[in-house]
């Protein structure tokens, strides 16, 4: 059981923490200036991934991951890397399409206040209008977390052990299903509600430097 | 100096810039005025770049800032055989027109009918490569020497005060983090704002952040500034106080170039002043002449309104 909760985090921070790179990127392509077909291209790359990632269930990513690309490549990896890998890469496909709208939403001088200074577009970025996207989305990347917690519970697909699979065991070695299932169901909602705090935190000392 | 040489800019079918050139020297103060949609602002951003010109160019000290096909860069097209060919042959044919004359008309039809390339071999291209990266400025050092002072201000806002001041010089290696915090308390005690080194932007007035603001681009030790309207989003109270900084600043020898609706500071501290309309330069001239002698009509027209 200690072994599914600690499965469950790792797949959920690590894809967390991939997703939001991954997403990072695939918006600050997405968003990259200039008009000719060399410039345009990051972005066109974009939404060919938020399009194949969006568009197919999580379950059948990780089982095209498992049984399909990695034997195909011969890679081998535990299978907790995988997991991450995928939910990762899933992840990152709405982080994106997240961090365009929080991009967006930051005031097109601070850009160009970036520029004028004499930084590159990418330290524009980096330094300046990130930092502002994320303030502005906080709310929402902590929805994309909270969902993908709970999502993890797919993983048992290509044998790893989450919290769900373990609390499945006990179920099937006891012949007593009640009382897991509810505890499986009351320690899910402990980490979501755990989760959402933090968000509720980070908010609030990211938004220390804001009116009032 | 900077020099804006037949610039262009449309936005869509919108000509907003129509054959504009303007060329300001080290030392000058130069306001641009005009009624609103003159193209002034646009003019202006065309200098460092935020707007990229439809067509034309902008000089920087003698290096171009505009990008360009090196086969269009007219340094370059001055070496080529091409070039000295069609010279000798213009010559031959009208032996009374000035050689620089006649030099910029076969520019501009090298240009046109992209000849080089179509003559040249590649020892030129090799050549010419080289001499396009001497004769260049690449836009980020272009704008490192230009500090630009914004309408809606623009500090950034993740940052606190002497952040803003810092973050450039240091993150671009121009000044280590202990200069540059030096650097920044001695501008802000100038300015008085001091006491604000740590605030948020949000947490100023108008007024000081737009001081500050001027201050951020100081702290790059920039030799040209180049103010958009920066009076023109403040309340009526805090005006003065960043026109007294711009006053100083121009006493201090700085090279500006000013758009501004504030004609009484035009006609004090500029040493030339700009009348755009409808996209291009209506008049120019000193003070005296443009809000004393006023020739064009458009002008007398936008002087009886604002004055």
């Amino acid at each position: 059981m200690l072994q599914g909760l600690e499965n469950t985090a790792i797949i959920a921070v690590a894809g967390l923490v991939l997703g939001f790179v991954i997403g990072c990127l695939l918006a600050t392509f997405k968003l990259l200036p200039g008009k000719k077909f060399w410039a345009r291209l990051p972005g066109r790359f974009t939404d060919l991934y938020v399009a194949l990632f969006r568009g197919t269930p999580m379950v059948v990513q990780l089982l095209i991951l498992h049984f399909v690309l990695f034997p195909a490549l011969g890679v081998d990896i535990p299978s907790v890397a995988e997991a991450v890998l995928a939910f990762g890469m899933n992840s990152g496909a709405y982080v994106s399409e997240i961090m365009r709208g929080g991009i967006l939403s930051v005031d097109k001088g601070q850009t160009e206040a970036g520029r004028a200074i004499g930084f590159g577009y990418g330290r524009t970025m980096l330094k300046i209008v990130l930092p502002q996207a994320v303030k502005n989305v906080i709310p929402t990347l902590g929805n994309e977390f909270v969902a993908l917690v709970k999502e993890t519970s797919v993983v048992s697909f290509i044998a790893v052990i989450d919290l769900t699979k373990a609390f499945q065991n006990i179920g099937n070695s006891t012949y007593e299903y009640i009382v897991p299932y509810l505890m499986l169901a009351a320690i899910y909602l402990v980490i979501v509600l755990g989760i959402t705090g933090l968000v509720k935190l980070a908010e609030r000392r990211l938004r220390a430097g804001d009116r009032n | 100096m900077i020099e804006i040489k037949n610039v262009y800019k449309n936005f869509g079918s919108l000509k907003v810039l129509k054959a504009v050139s303007l060329t300001i020297q080290k030392g000058e103060k130069v306001a641009i005025i005009g009624p609103s949609g003159s193209g002034k602002s646009t003019l202006l951003r065309c200098m460092n770049l935020l707007e990229e010109p439809t067509y034309g160019e902008v000089w920087l000290d003698g290096k171009l800032v505009t990008p360009v096909d090196p086969y269009l860069h007219p340094d370059i097209i001055a070496e080529s055989k091409t070039f000295k060919k069609l010279l000798a042959q213009a010559k031959e044919a009208s032996p009374k027109a000035s050689e620089k004359a006649l030099a910029e008309e076969i520019i501009a039809r090298i240009k046109k009918e992209d000849l080089l390339k179509k003559h040249e071999g590649s020892s030129f291209a090799q050549k010419s490569r080289a001499l396009y990266k001497e004769n260049i400025i690449p836009i980020n050092l272009a704008r490192r020497r230009m500090g630009m002072v914004f309408q809606n201000v623009n500090l950034f806002n993740n940052m606190n005060v002497l952040e803003n001041l810092i973050t450039a010089p240091v993150s671009l290696k121009l000044k280590t983090k202990e200069e540059a915090t030096e650097t920044a308390l001695r501008l802000l005690d100038r300015i008085g704002l001091k006491e604000k080194v740590n605030e948020y932007p949000s947490k100023l007035s108008g007024g000081q952040r737009q001081r500050i603001a001027i201050v951020r681009s100081l702290c790059m030790s920039p030799e040209y500034m180049l103010f958009d309207e920066p009076t023109s989003a403040l309340d009526p109270e805090m005006v003065g106080e960043v026109l007294e900084l711009m006053k100083e600043l121009a006493l201090d020898g700085m090279t500006m170039a000013i758009v501004t609706h504030e004609m009484g500071f035009a006609r004090e501290v500029a040493t030339r002043v700009v009348f755009m309309d409808g996209g291009q330069i209506a008049e120019e001239g000193t003070p005296e002449e443009i809000f004393g002698a006023p020739k064009n009509e458009r002008l007398k027209d936008f002087l009886s309104k604002v004055l």
